[in-house]
């Protein structure tokens, strides 16, 4: 095995050394473009996911939500749980807010939304919310009769086509909003806030003390308690510390959210990512099994000359194995250097979705071992079988076709 | 050294089966030099590969030293082609990608011996067919009398019991031819090398011990020629 192994290196080293080098280079382009073909998508595909979760992060759940227990519609005594969240170690700022349902009213427009109160001082530490105002300003802690709307529902972001909307409403406009038990008050717009995220641009914010007010709630209520931790990441051991630190209240990180509330689009992403990575894992192999065929035909009569001295079947196999790994792993560094390329490009100049959604792809280190190893597990599938056929030919066949 | 009784080679079967030998029987003994001839398409060079162990007879009995080498299986046969049995193409089947010593000594590190010592065996060879200096080059620098003494270097190098040479002046010109045979001429006389060449050139004979002739696969005549 050993001698099989020493005959079969020398054989593929040759071959290499003297062989045409055009050919070579042929190979390897195609093979890193298989290559880029099975990192490629899954990398947009990461950065799309990465976009929503941030997303999620960064508007409705921040990195840790606190919800009610049970089938309470609130948190009873929210100040005193953001002070037991506050004094957590690692967490960075914490915030209550009030999410209900309304129809807002415009010149005889009408749009359900969700109404999110929340103290707009806190926001800056917790949200991106003072952030994203595309018009006019964002509410401050003496905000009163003052709304901001999202970009969708007023009709002047994108998407605004897609869904009803207000008909461009701007600072200053008056709109009437109708709560969902009834009670109708009128605000001003005081800013149009433009999220690029349906989950944003289809809501709206008011101070905290107008739903108190409009539902009459005491002893500070909460829909739910916002917390953004000091290191991404930590949000499992902070969301124990916070039990731990005697919350009692159902406490999610931003990925249990995300799984239920984004999951149908992961899966639905996923399984189109797992569908591509199939495709083009059958065009790979089945390029890579072509080029090496053509390669071995190439070199029918050589496989009878090497048998008819006396080179074992075995060293022909493992020299068309190893010159194939050699092909797909100059492709595979190939690959590796156009992918890299293309993703220090497309980090530069992100993918714009929905002309507004930036998306980066994201670089996968497992994603990257995993198709490598297969390219090479491929290769060597792809350079034995052809030459292993070959080598079962008759010696007189093999050279003289007969 | 060599037996072959009855040896028959038919492709097809039926009333259509050609029959490239139709029974053919002799002997040759160690250090001999002996030339197959006969026209084209008398079997000649079905009768070398089927000595030579590339292909199989149809029927009969063909022994190397005592040994029943007609029915070894596959894998004993290709240790055999590579320990004891030397093989001349007629085209050189050299392999392109590698140099005149690379070719020889890949049968070498094939029989487990290390790198070093094939390259010596390589180039000692080498020396033996007159291509001292010319171990680096790649068959397309080479001559065809040149790329031949590299076949016929790959053979001799693992020190075979037979060699075996079909047509190997068949591509040459006469100066070539006459080298090539030379070669051989040496090989048989200065190492006692057991030589059978398939030829049909009347005046390589004049090179050979013996001369077996073949007509439509039959053997017609076994001549001595005295050098």
């Amino acid at each position: 095995m050993i001698d099989d192994i020493r005959v079969g290196a020398l054989i593929a080293y040759c071959s290499v050394k003297r062989g045409n080098k055009k050919t070579l280079m042929f190979i390897v382009f195609v093979l890193s473009l298989i290559f880029m073909n099975l990192v490629f998508l899954p990398s947009m595909i990461g950065g799309m996911t990465g976009l929503f979760t941030g997303f999620m992060q960064d508007y409705p759940y921040g990195d840790i939500v606190i919800e009610p227990s049970g089938d309470n519609t609130y948190i009873n005594n929210a100040d005193n749980v953001l002070q037991k969240v506050r004094a957590v170690e690692g967490v960075r700022a914490a915030t209550k807010r009030l999410d209900v349902g309304a129809s807002i009213d415009h010149k005889q427009k009408v749009v359900g939304v969700t109404v999110t109160g929340l103290l707009p001082a806190e926001e800056h530490e917790v949200s991106r919310y003072p952030y994203i105002i595309s018009e006019g300003d964002f509410l401050g802690e003496l905000s009163r009769d003052e709304i901001i709307i999202g970009a969708m529902i007023a009709g002047t972001g994108f998407g605004s086509e897609i869904y009803d909307n207000l008909g461009e409403v701007r600072p200053g406009s008056l709109v009437d909003v109708t709560y969902s038990n009834g009670v109708k008050r009128t605000y001003k717009v005081k800013g149009i806030m433009e999220g690029t995220f349906e989950l944003v641009d289809l809501n709206a914010l008011v101070h905290y003390k107008e739903i108190e007010e409009v539902y009459g709630l005491e002893g500070s209520k909460a829909t739910s308690v916002v917390v953004r931790v000091d290191k991404q990441g930590s949000e499992d051991q902070v969301q124990d510390k916070i039990r731990e630190a005697g919350v009692n209240e159902q406490i999610f990180t931003w990925a249990d959210k995300s799984e239920t509330l984004i999951k149908q689009a992961m899966q639905s992403m996923g399984a189109i990512n797992v569908m591509s990575k199939f495709v083009s894992l059958i065009v790979g192999a089945a390029l890579v099994l072509i080029i090496i065929y053509i390669n071995v035909l190439n070199r029918k009569k050589e496989i009878g000359i090497l048998k008819a001295v006396g080179i074992t079947p075995g060293s022909i196999v493992l020299s068309y194995a190893f010159l194939s790994m050699f092909y797909v792993s100059l492709g595979i560094f190939a690959g590796l250097v156009l992918y890299f390329s293309l993703m220090f490009y497309f980090q530069a100049n992100p993918v714009v979705f929905y002309e507004t959604m930036e998306i980066r792809p994201q670089i996968d280190p497992v994603l990257l071992i995993q198709s490598i190893v297969t390219m090479l597990t491929l290769s060597v599938i792809a350079g034995t079988l052809p030459a292993w056929s070959v080598s079962k030919e008759s010696i007189l066949k093999a050279i003289w076709g007969r | 050294m060599i037996i072959v009784k009855n040896l028959k080679r038919y492709y097809g079967t039926g009333e259509t089966a050609v029959k490239a030998l139709r029974g053919v029987s002799f002997e040759i003994k160690k250090g001999e030099f002996v030339a197959i001839m006969g026209a084209s398409g008398s079997g000649k060079t079905t009768l070398l590969r089927i000595l030579a162990l590339l292909d199989d007879a149809t029927e009969g009995e063909y022994t190397i030293r005592g040994l029943q080498v007609s029915s070894l299986p596959e894998a004993e046969r290709s240790y055999y082609r590579l320990t004891q049995v030397g093989y001349v193409f007629q085209d050189y089947a050299l392999i392109n990608e590698m140099s005149a010593a690379e070719n020889v000594y890949v049968l070498s590190m094939m029989e487990g011996k290390s790198r070093k010592e094939s390259y010596e065996t390589a180039l000692e060879a080498l020396d033996k067919v007159g291509l001292k200096g010319k171990h680096n080059r790649v068959p397309d620098e080479l001559s065809g009398g040149e790329k031949q003494r590299v076949a016929i270097a790959r053979a001799i190098a693992k020190k075979p019991d037979i060699l075996f040479a079909d047509e190997p002046c068949a591509n040459l010109d006469t100066n070539n031819s006459k080298q090539v045979l030379d070669v051989f001429k040496e090989l048989n006389e200065k190492y006692g090398q057991t030589i059978v060449m398939v030829t049909h050139e009347p005046w390589h004979t004049e090179y050979v011990d013996r001369v077996i002739t073949l007509e439509d696969g039959s053997l017609v005549s076994d001549e001595k020629k005295r050098r």
